[in-house]
C-alpha cells in the first residue's frame, strides 16, 4: 500500500489536497484511503458532511476515517488498563481508558496505529494521511524511535524481572504490585504494531511526504524547514504543492502588489525545493463538498498519477563519523568548481552555479562552525566541527 | 500580570495579530513580553530578527522569545536530559539525533508555560502575549499542569512498584543504564512545586484566551469546537479577532464578488456564535505584515477603540449555588452538542465529557461528599445537581443527559 502525508504550515490547505489528492487517485482506479490524524479534526468541514473514527464511504472508491484516541484506547488495552487499575486500587471501578490518555504522546502513538491497520486491511492501494500541522508531524515521526528505545532498555530488563519476582512477591501478599504476563503482551503487540509503522514510514518506495505551501514568505519560509527535517527523520518528500495561487484574471487592481509578492515567493520556492512543484490556483469560491475537491485534484495533478512517487530520494541526510556531525545533500551534476558553501545564521546556502539553494540546519548544528566541505559522487558532504 | 494567549486554526494569523497586539501594546506604554509556543516558530518570521528562549529587546518596552523546549530541559532536567542522553547513545544513536529524541512528548508545552511564569515575573512585564499552536495544541497547553499532575501521579506509582523493586536486580544482570530515584526526584521537585503556581496563573482573571478567525467555513467551524471546549475547562475568553475582511477597493474585483458576499453573512455569524465576546476586526493586506512598523499599524487598526490589554469581555463561567436539598452547579457550554455530553462524579470531582474531551472538574471541599442526583442540558447550559448520597432516589437520571 502506498502511503502519502500531506503536511505543512497550519491553514495551506492540507485537508482539501489530502481529499482532492485521494479522489485523485481513485480516479485513477486506486482504491484511496484518507486518514486524519490531526485531533483538530475537518475532514468532515471540508466534504460537507461528517466523518467520524469509523471508516465511512465518501464516493466509490474513497473511504475516510478521523482518528480518535480514546475509541482506539478503549479497543486495545484492556490489560494494561487492568493492571493499572489494580495499582491505583484507590479508583478501582472507575480507571477507564481515559485516565491514560493524559499521557502526551498517546495521541501521536494512536494515529500511527491506525496507518498501520489501513494496511492490514488490505482493502486499500493508497493511504493519503492528513496530518497535523509540522511540529506535531514530526513529533509522530519520531515517536517510534522513543518508543523502540524504551522497549529495548526497559520492557525487557521488567518483564524479566517480573517473571522472577512474581513468585517471590506472590508469596509476600504483594502480587498486585508486579505486573502480569498479559501486561507484557499488550504491550509488545503495541510495540510491533508501531514499528511496523516505522517500517512503512522509512520505506521510501511506499512512503512519500507532499508539502502543502502557499506563496507567502513565512509560510515558505516554515516549509523550508521542514523539508530538511522530514529528510533527516528519513521520510522522503516527492513533491510540493503550491495552493491558493492568485489567478492571472484576478491579479489586477488591488490585488497587483500581491501577485507581484507571489512572484518573488515563487521564485523562492522553486530554489528551495529540489522536487517536483505542483500547483493550485485560489478559486472564487471556497471548495466544499466531493465534486469541488476532485476538480482541485484534477487542477493540482493533471495527467500525473497522484498515487505515484514523483521523485525518489532524500537529498538531506545527518550522519556521525570520526570526522564529526556530517550533513550529505545530495547535488547530482554538480563538478567542484561549480559549489560554494556557506552558513547564514540558521541555514546552510549552497550555490551550484548561478542557483542557490537554502538548506534549514537542524537545530543541534546552528552555531557550529564547519570544518571542511567536500564533493564526491554527486553527494556534498559538509562536515561540522564537534 | 496580564496574559493573553492568541489561537485558532492554522494560517488565520494568529502570529501576526500576536505581534501586533504587544507592539500596540509597547507603543501605549505597556512594558510588554511576546511568547512564541509553537514549536514551528514563525514569530521570528513576523518580527525579522532571530529569537532565543531568553528575552530579546525588540523596541522600547517589547521584548520578543521563542519558548525552547530543548533549552527548558538544559535548565530545568538536568538529570533527566542526561539520562535519556546516556540512554540513547547506549543504544548507538547518534548523538545528534539523541539530543532532538530526548524531548519527553508535552515538553514543549511545558517550556512555554514555565517561561511565561518565569520570565514574565522576572522581567516585571504589564502585559505577555502569546502566540500560541494551532487550536488542539492551545488546549493541551492550558490544561498541561491538570493533565501533568496525573500523569505524574501514575507515573510515580509505576516507578515505585516496580522499579524500586526490579532495579537492583536488573542493574547486576544488564548493562544497560536505568533511571535512579534522582531522575525520578527531579521530575516531581519540578512538576509538583511549579505546578500549582502555573495552575493559579491560568485560572487568574487577568488571564484571558482570543481567538483567531477569517471568513472561511472551515475556520470558523474549528472556532466554534475550540469555544466549547474552552468554556469546559474554564478557561476565559475575552474577545474574537476576525482577521482578512475585504477592503472595500478589493471587494470590486469581480474575481472576489462572490467572496465579499459570504463575507458578510460570516461576519454575522462570528459575531452571534461567540456573543457577548466583542469581534475585532483587520482587513486583509495587500503586502505580508512583516517588521515592527507594519506590525504596530496593524495593532493601531485592530485596537482603534479599545485597549490591547484589557479584559475586552466576559462570559459567564461555573457557578456554584445551593438550592433545596443540595446544590446546583452550573457549566455554560455554547454549542456543546448534546448526544456527546456524559457527566458522572468521582470522589471530590465532577467528570465532565463532551465529545473526545473530558475534564474533571474539582469540587469546592463541601460539595466534594455529595452525590450526582442529576444533569441537564439545555439551552447551552449544563446544570448539575448534587445532592447528599441517599437523599436522591435516582442515580438513574445521572449518566448521558438527557
Amino acid at each position: 500500500m502506498r502511503v502519502i502525508l500531506l503536511t505543512g504550515k497550519g491553514g495551506v490547505g492540507k485537508t482539501s489536497l489530502a481529499l482532492a489528492t485521494a479522489l485523485g487517485a481513485a480516479a485513477h482506479g486506486h482504491r484511496a484511503f484518507v486518514l486524519s490524524t490531526d485531533p483538530a479534526h475537518s475532514l468532515g468541514d471540508a466534504l460537507g458532511f461528517p466523518i467520524g473514527p469509523q471508516p465511512r464511504t465518501v464516493c466509490p472508491g474513497v473511504t475516510a476515517q478521523e482518528v480518535g484516541a480514546l475509541e482506539e484506547l478503549e479497543r486495545s488495552w484492556s490489560a494494561i488498563q487492568g493492571w493499572l487499575r489494580g495499582l491505583l486500587h484507590e479508583k478501582t471501578d472507575e480507571l477507564v481508558a481515559e485516565e491514560l490518555l493524559v499521557f502526551p504522546g498517546l495521541e501521536e502513538l494512536m494515529a500511527l496505529r491506525a496507518v498501520r491497520e489501513v494496511e492490514a486491511r488490505g482493502e486499500y492501494d493508497v493511504c493519503v494521511v492528513d496530518c497535523a500541522p509540522t511540529g506535531a508531524t514530526l513529533r509522530m515521526l519520531r515517536f517510534p524511535d522513543v518508543l523502540r528505545i524504551f522497549m529495548e532498555n526497559f520492557f525487557e530488563i521488567e518483564r524479566r524481572g517480573a517473571r522472577w519476582l512474581r513468585p517471590v512477591i506472590g508469596r509476600l501478599g504483594g502480587s498486585k504490585l508486579v505486573p502480569q504476563e498479559e501486561f507484557f503482551e499488550a504491550f509488545e503487540r503495541l510495540y510491533r504494531e508501531i514499528e511496523d509503522v516505522r517500517q512503512i514510514l522509512l520505506d521510501g518506495d511506499r512512503t512519500t511526504a507532499r508539502l502543502v505551501l502557499n506563496p507567502a514568505r513565512v509560510v515558505v519560509e516554515e516549509t523550508r524547514r521542514s523539508f530538511a527535517y522530514l529528510s533527516l527523520y528519513g521520510v522522503s518528500t516527492d513533491a510540493v504543492i503550491v495552493n491558493r495561487e492568485l489567478p492571472p484574471r484576478a491579479a489586477g487592481g488591488w490585488f497587483a502588489r500581491w501577485a507581484e509578492k507571489e512572484r518573488l515567493e515563487q521564485a523562492e520556492i522553486v530554489a528551495s525545493f529540489p522536487v517536483p512543484i505542483l500547483h493550485a490556483p485560489l478559486h472564487p469560491k471556497e471548495l466544499i463538498g466531493v465534486e469541488s475537491l476532485r476538480r482541485l485534484g484534477e487542477e493540482v495533478y493533471g495527467s500525473l498519477d497522484p498515487a505515484a512517487v514523483l521523485a525518489a530520494g532524500r537529498p538531506v541526510r545527518l550522519r556521525k563519523d570520526a570526522r564529526g556531525t556530517v550533513l550529505e545533500i545530495e547535488l547530482p551534476n554538480a563538478s567542484k568548481e561549480d559549489v560554494d558553501v556557506g552558513v547564514h545564521g540558521a541555514e546552510l546556502h549552497v550555490r551550484v552555479r548561478d542557483a542557490q539553494r537554502r538548506i534549514s540546519l537542524p537545530d543541534s548544528l546552528v552555531g557550529r562552525t564547519v570544518a571542511s566541505a567536500r564533493l564526491e559522487g554527486g553527494v556534498l558532504a559538509v562536515i561540522f566541527e564537534a | 500580570m496580564r496574559l493573553v494567549l492568541y489561537t485558532g486554526k492554522g494560517g488565520v494569523g494568529k502570529t501576526t495579530t500576536a505581534a501586533a497586539t504587544a507592539a500596540c501594546a509597547a507603543a501605549r506604554g505597556r512594558r510588554t513580553l511576546i511568547v512564541s509556543a509553537d514549536a514551528a516558530h514563525s514569530l521570528g518570521d513576523v518580527l525579522e530578527r532571530r529569537l532565543g528562549p531568553r528575552p530579546e529587546p525588540i523596541a522600547p518596552s517589547l521584548d520578543a522569545l521563542e519558548a525552547d523546549a530543548r533549552a527548558e530541559m538544559a535548565r530545568h532536567w538536568g538529570r533527566v536530559r542526561d539520562y535519556l542522553l546516556e540512554l540513547f547513545r547506549h543504544q548507538g544513536i547518534e548523538a545528534v539525533v539523541a539530543e532532538e529524541l530526548a524531548l519527553l512528548p508535552g515538553a514543549e508545552e511545558l517550556a512555554t508555560l514555565l517561561a511565561v511564569e518565569e520570565q514574565g515575573r522576572e522581567g516585571g512585564y504589564d502585559l505577555v502575549v502569546v502566540d500560541c499552536a494551532p487550536t488542539d495544541a492551545t488546549l493541551r497547553l492550558l490544561t498541561l499542569p491538570d493533565v501533568a499532575r496525573s500523569a505524574l501521579r501514575i507515573a510515580l506509582k509505576l516507578q515505585q512498584a516496580v522499579s524500586s523493586v526490579i532495579n537492583p536486580l536488573a542493574r547486576a544482570l544488564i548493562a544497560a543504564p536505568l533511571p535512579d530515584a534522582a531522575v525520578f526526584k527531579d521530575v516531581e521537585r519540578l512538576l509538583y512545586g511549579r505546578l500549582r503556581r502555573l495552575r493559579a496563573r491560568i485560572a487568574s482573571p487577568q488571564t484571558t484566551v482570543r481567538l483567531v478567525v477569517t471568513p472561511e467555513r472551515m475556520v470558523i467551524d474549528e472556532a466554534r469546537r475550540a469555544f466549547t471546549d474552552l468554556c469546559l475547562f474554564d478557561i476565559a475568553c475575552d474577545a474574537v479577532v476576525m482577521n482578512r475582511l475585504l477592503p472595500d477597493e478589493a471587494r470590486q474585483e469581480p474575481f472576489f464578488r462572490d467572496w465579499a458576499r459570504v463575507e458578510h453573512e460570516r461576519r454575522q455569524e462570528v459575531e452571534s456564535l461567540f456573543a457577548p465576546l466583542p469581534v475585532l476586526t483587520a482587513p486583509l493586506r495587500d503586502d505580508e505584515v512583516l517588521g515592527l512598523d507594519a506590525l504596530r499599524a496593524h495593532g493601531q487598526a485592530l485596537f482603534q477603540r479599545v485597549e490591547p490589554d484589557a479584559v475586552l469581555g466576559v462570559r459567564p463561567r461555573v457557578r456554584f449555588t445551593a438550592e433545596k436539598g443540595g446544590w446546583r452547579v452550573e457549566l455554560p457550554l455554547p454549542h456543546a452538542e448534546r448526544a456527546g455530553l456524559d457527566v458522572s462524579k468521582l470522589h471530590g470531582e465532577l467528570i465532565i465529557r463532551s465529545g473526545a474531551r473530558r475534564r474533571a472538574l474539582s469540587l469546592p471541599r463541601r460539595l466534594a461528599s455529595l452525590s450526582l442526583a442529576g444533569a441537564r442540558f439545555e439551552r447551552d447550559l449544563l446544570v448539575v445537581r448534587l445532592a447528599p448520597a441517599g437523599a436522591s432516589a435516582s442515580r438513574l437520571e445521572a449518566g448521558p443527559c438527557a
